[in-house]
């Protein structure tokens, strides 16, 4: 009895003799200290390749105050807020919602700082080693600000503080009051101004990490949008501003912010290594959807968010392909709406740099074309690499749609819609019908022509692109426009160089509405469209809200084939314009409201100093 | 005497389950606010749909400072549950079809309370006779401006198939932004081909008024033409 006793008590020491070995005092393998990050190059870069995953994320249930914009590997819901395209299910929406877009990442700010701060102290860099590095983490800090400015308006500036917080101390000191919009807009200009000596000025792979450019390119972008808040906000009837401009840029520094964009994209055009791409000038359909969407050889881009396989694809090209060339159990997503396709202007109109509707008469006289792709091969060529047409191809095979046929019967056309005359592609006339066209167009822009890529399995490798070249020439047109005129030979070889590259006529003088319908056709589905109706303060007024108005209700172009045998009109093509409200039944509607999203209460709670916008 | 200690566990555990439920709830809010908002005395006629037009309650003494939204429905009134208490009530920034002032009401909320907030419209209508004739709407009405400085951005004609009429819930919307001043104003909308408005069994109507740079416009009451 008492020898068990004895074993026990001796297990029991060993037990304990060999707890204080340090088995249980393993190194943690899923968090890693400052000092270890910063003390291995390796690790150093892939802290920041997580910032700029981080800027292309959409919602997410646990990040739900971020999402930067309209992007082929987003949400394709994004796609359908605008006058450019649709849907196939069917959807009442009948407002905007101003919280759409919205960012809000202090957390990313956060993180930022504390890799500047790292990267300072580190050893194991050269210096010039850190000075890129540098400059591409406070790169995307300043796009950060600009995604939260242009939704919200100004907002706090942190600089390079890196926050901590210790139980007691007095949390109102590291509570930041907002920054009025125009000094937010100038931290951007000032922070890309700095930053983009501190870049490298060669190209890198796939475009998609920030040099000296792309910094220029922010700078110039955010010029812009400064310079036409304060220009288009105070020609409102009761411009939007809150009493200590947070929200509301004074009219007088227009010209100024108009200079800086105007001198920071000349900057790109003259120095950098982009051209506007021009290879193919036989096909400049082909041209304009290479100089956008293929990576190889691409002297367009400047900045873009790549897509490799395996790991990072996404399913763009899944979900729109036409159902006939479809790849997966799935297609048809979008359709494009007529409003966008008819801006496209005929490449022999009498008035360049306008859109104008098709004359495609009417049932009871009715005008016949000799192809389905007739009316739309006659357009401005950047038409064919941003929307498939009816009877356009796709990697060798025809996209057929065909709402119909027209017969004739007792000397009078008769319409014939259905299965069997019907394209398997759509347009269709059934709100709850899935998988086909709407509005007798598809989108070809970032559609992606690698075999498989409309695959679930693999995915597409698309890029979205951030900045091109163009938008350097079209930011040059407009802020020389506001400065020094329409008919200044700036502003006029600026916008026809864009024209030239694209297949149109040139302009001889340039105005306003010329720029809003070059920006239209050039950058559609390029996240630009939304806010530059904002900047604007076009918004509230082409989207009203009312029926009648076409700018705000959404509309197809139909097309029928003829089937009459003996009739001279037999096997040419129809097309009847049609009202998509049997799938959208509101117009869009943009309220005064939609020019800035609301401050969550959430934020306003932690932080009692921030100011709400207005219309909150 | 285990026995003991197990009863005594239980008839504590017990207790605690009982009593946890009567700790942690608060009954519902009982008490309802309820008014209009108003000038001179008279209720606005609003849009009702989409809470575009709201108040905003705020209570102090909390950690929280989230304001608690009040729909103001067509007919200007409103309602809410609430708990008895001091709040502060005022409009929603910048909407509303009223000149903006953000002025703190205090409402002290006790059983049944009814307010009146009055605000300063840019414009009213008033004498507003709307009727169907022949295929048309026909409508006369006056626009009293109240605001010196406030301008016409455009008059709405308006049809629906149910009560609930405004500027996006309706099946026929006419707008005039020419030629309108205030005044007594006489305007038609001519329905011939509108199928939805013929087809349509019962039909109300209303006019609106829109100052430039208002969030939203002013109506005139409901009628039922059909």
């Amino acid at each position: 009895m008492k020898g068990r006793y004895f074993i026990i008590a001796a297990m029991a020491l060993c037990l304990s003799g060999s707890g204080c070995r340090d088995f249980l005092d393993q190194e943690p393998d899923k968090i890693l200290t400052n000092d270890q990050v910063y003390g291995d190059p390796n690790l150093i870069k892939s802290v920041l390749a997580n910032f700029y995953e981080r800027v292309s994320r959409g919602k997410t249930p646990d990040d739900k105050d971020y999402d930067w914009g309209q992007r082929p590997g987003g949400d394709l819901y994004d796609f359908t807020r605008l006058d450019e395209a649709i849907r196939y299910d069917f959807d009442n929406i009948n407002q905007f919602d101003r919280n759409r877009w919205r960012t809000y990442d202090y957390k990313l700010i956060r993180n930022i700082n504390q890799f500047l701060q790292g990267v300072k102290e580190t050893k194991v860099l050269q210096e010039s080693e850190k000075r890129p590095l540098e400059g591409e983490a406070r790169f995307i800090r300043a796009w950060c600000y600009f995604n939260m400015c242009r939704t919200l308006g100004g907002m706090p500036i942190v600089g390079d503080e890196v926050f901590v917080y210790t139980p007691g101390m007095d949390i109102t000191a590291i509570q930041y009051p907002r920054a009025t919009e125009a000094e937010t807009y100038d931290y951007i200009i000032s922070e890309c101004h700095a930053i983009a000596d501190m870049l490298p000025a060669e190209k890198n792979k796939n475009s998609s990490r920030a040099n000296r450019w792309t910094a220029k390119m922010l700078e110039a972008r955010a010029a812009l949008y400064g310079a036409s808040l304060a220009k288009y906000n105070n020609q409102m009837a009761s411009p939007i501003q809150t009493p200590g401009r947070e929200v509301g840029i004074d009219a007088s520094k227009a010209r100024d912010y108009y200079q800086k964009a105007l001198d920071a994209a000349q900057y790109v055009i003259t120095n950098s290594p982009y051209v506007l791409q021009d290879k193919r000038p036989e096909n400049k359909a082909r041209n304009f959807y290479e100089a956008v969407c293929v990576k190889d050889n691409n002297s367009e881009v400047i900045w873009a968010r790549d897509f490799s396989y395996p790991g990072q694809t996404h399913g763009f090209t899944k979900s729109n392909l036409p159902t006939t060339l479809a790849q997966d159990a799935d297609g048809n997503y979008l359709s494009v709406l007529l409003n966008l396709v008819e801006e496209y202007e005929p490449v022999n109109t009498t008035t360049p740099g306008q859109g104008s509707k098709f004359e495609v008469g009417t049932l009871s006289s009715p005008k016949f074309y000799e192809s389905a792709d007739a009316p739309f091969k006659a357009r401005d060529p950047r038409l064919g690499g941003t929307v498939m047409y009816p009877g356009s191809f796709f990697v060798g095979a025809e996209v057929v749609l065909q709402a119909g046929h027209l017969n004739e019967q007792n000397g009078q056309w008769v319409k014939r819609e259905g299965d069997s005359y019907t394209s398997g592609n759509g347009p269709f006339y059934d709100p709850s019908k899935r998988l086909v066209n709407k509005t007798g167009f598809g989108i070809r822009k970032f559609l992606d022509e690698t075999p498989s890529a409309g695959t679930i399995g693999r995915g597409s490798e698309m890029w979205e692109p951030h900045f091109r070249i163009a938008e350097a020439y079209l930011i040059v047109a407009e802020a020389s426009l506001e400065l020094n005129g329409g008919a200044n030979t700036i502003t006029v070889n600026a916008i026809n160089a864009v024209r030239a590259r694209a297949g149109v006529q040139p302009l001889t003088t340039v105005t306003f509405d010329n720029i809003v319908h070059e920006r239209r056709v050039e950058f559609a589905f390029e996240d630009q469209r939304y806010w530059d109706m904002l900047r604007w303060r076009l918004a509230d007024k082409a989207w009203n809200g009312s029926q009648s108005n076409e700018k705000s209700t959404r509309r197809g172009l139909w097309p029928y084939r003829v089937v009459s045998p003996g009739d001279p009109n037999n096997g040419k093509w129809f097309f009847e314009e049609k009202d998509m409200s049997f799938i959208y039944p509101n117009p869009l509607k943009f309220e005064l409201k939609n020019y800035y999203s609301e401050l969550d209460n959430s934020w306003l709670n932690n932080n009692p100093k921030m100011v709400k916008n207005p219309f909150q | 005497m285990k026995i003991d200690i197990f009863s005594g566990v239980l008839s504590f555990s017990l207790l605690v389950i009982f009593a946890g439920c009567g700790k942690d709830n608060y009954d519902a809010p009982e008490s309802v606010l309820s008014g209009r908002v108003v000038y001179e005395g008279q209720a606005l006629d609003l849009r009702g749909s989409g809470e575009k037009v709201k108040l905003q309650l705020y209570q102090d003494g909390y950690q929280r400072h989230d304001p608690i939204n009040v729909y103001v429905g067509q007919d200007g009134a409103f309602s809410a549950k609430l708990f008895d208490g001091k709040y502060k009530l005022v409009t929603a920034d910048r909407t509303g079809p009223w000149v903006n002032s953000r002025d703190t009401m205090i409402v002290n909320v006790k059983g049944a309370t009814t307010i009146d907030v009055p605000v300063i419209p840019f414009f009213t209508v008033s004498n507003a006779s709307v009727s169907l004739v022949n295929n048309e709407m026909k409508t006369t009405f006056t626009i009293n401006k109240i605001v010196p400085e406030a301008e016409i951005d455009r008059v709405i004609l308006l049809l629906n198939s149910t009560v609930f009429v405004d500027d996006q819930i309706n099946i026929m919307r006419k707008d005039f932004t020419d030629n309108v001043s205030p005044g007594t104003v006489n305007l038609s909308a001519d329905l011939t081909g509108n199928t939805t408005v013929s087809s349509a069994p019962v039909l109300y109507g209303r006019v609106c008024v829109w100052a430039k740079g208002a969030d939203q416009g002013i109506y005139s009451p409901v009628v039922r033409l059909k």
